[in-house]
């Protein structure tokens, strides 16, 4: 007998290239992707890719900017060696540094049929996943996007759409230091905090148990999770 | 997001493979976003806008949306020049998911080549496109 196709559950999965970046300057991790999406607009690649990377320390501002929410001043960066860089990524000012995990899906929402704000969600939903899996209870809060441990953000959300091509992505704090966070109002927000898995981990009771906060732990996470949210083969 | 159905897609509008409509009235052309855009955008914050005077080929990114952390670039359906924006979207960009064909247009242009306005989808062809 031929087997039954129950209508519209007969869905095709899709496929992305999953490339670790290693630590990687910020400009660079951009014009990396900026290049993958033009390549995909002009159909040179078909591909979509997923690229996982964290950066050295480093601000950046969303299209619309985000300067104002810089609560020292640019000298101080100077000295602390600290860039500042405009982007043309969705959100406000944020910081990237050593310890946060950061992936940039560059896909095709168009042809995936994927929605923007249902993208978003599933970017969400990997950070929420993997803070589950380190038995954190993390969740979406009303204030912003993003993911947050009550009202501590824990990673945030910020993309680029060009003729159907996502850029940027997420950037989840596993174990940095925090403190640069507090020479921001991070997504431009005054009455928040900034935590890490690592200093949720710190903070509770659940000691004993051995967290391995190793990126290859991370990407092993938003590598399953991903898969699963967006329904991807990911090689 | 909705189903293609629940979609609201006025017949006398034509539509672009990019997710706009365009509208045709004494010879200047009225451009917004349509309802499939709107729902898959989400909450919109932002609008950014080009200058009247502005001129742009067919096709060219004239402006932004911002929605849900998520910046998406928006194209001209026919070349032009920019005749008139839509202020109102400065300080109530909300007005493009509530009022997307009429208080939460975006842009009016004056054409340079009317075929490029005739040559754009109808309403049968665009929902064909979103099917396919």
């Amino acid at each position: 007998m031929p087997e039954r196709i129950v209508p519209g559950s007969f869905k095709k999965k899709h496929l992305a290239i999953f490339q670790d970046l290693g630590v990687l300057e910020y400009k660079k991790a951009l014009e990396l992707q900026i290049r993958i999406q033009q390549e995909k607009i002009d159909k040179i690649i078909e591909e979509d890719y997923l690229f996982f990377v964290e950066h050295q320390c480093v601000f950046t501002l969303g299209r619309r900017g985000g300067k104002e929410n810089l609560t020292v001043s640019k000298k101080f960066l100077s000295a602390q060696n600290i860039d500042i860089i405009q982007t043309n990524r969705g959100g406000n000012i944020t910081y990237h540094c050593p310890g946060q995990a950061v992936m940039y899906p560059v896909i095709d929402l168009e042809k995936n049929k994927i929605g923007v704000k249902d993208f978003v969600y599933g970017l969400e939903e990997i950070m929420k996943l993997t803070a589950n899996d380190y038995d954190i209870n993390a969740d979406r809060n009303k204030k912003n996007n993003g993911i947050w441990v009550g009202n501590a953000k824990l990673g945030s959300v910020g993309i680029a759409i060009k003729r159907g091509i996502s850029m940027h992505g997420l950037a989840l704090n596993i174990n940095p230091d925090l403190e640069p966070f507090s020479w921001i109002n991070p997504c431009g927000l005054s009455d928040i905090s900034i935590t890490s898995i690592g200093k949720e981990k710190a903070q509770s009771k659940s000691m004993g148990k051995n967290y391995d906060f190793s990126m290859d732990r991370i990407k092993n996470s938003f590598i399953k999770h991903f898969s699963s949210v967006f329904d991807y083969i990911i090689r | 997001m909705k189903e293609i159905n629940d979609l609201n897609l006025p017949e006398d509008l034509k539509y672009t493979k990019d997710h706009e409509w365009a509208k045709l009235s004494d010879g200047v052309i009225t451009i917004g976003i349509n309802d499939y855009a709107q729902d898959q955008l989400g909450e919109i914050v932002f609008v950014e806008l080009p200058e009247t005077g502005d001129t742009f080929e067919k096709d060219d990114e004239f402006g932004s949306v911002e929605s849900v952390k998520a910046v998406s670039e928006i194209y001209m359906p026919v070349a032009g020049e920019i005749t008139e924006i839509n202020e109102g979207l400065e300080d109530a960009p909300e007005l493009v998911n509530e009022s997307c064909y009429d208080d939460g247009w975006i842009i009016k242009v004056k054409p340079d080549d009317m075929s490029q306005f005739e040559a754009l989808l109808d309403k049968g062809a665009y929902i064909d496109m979103l099917k396919g």
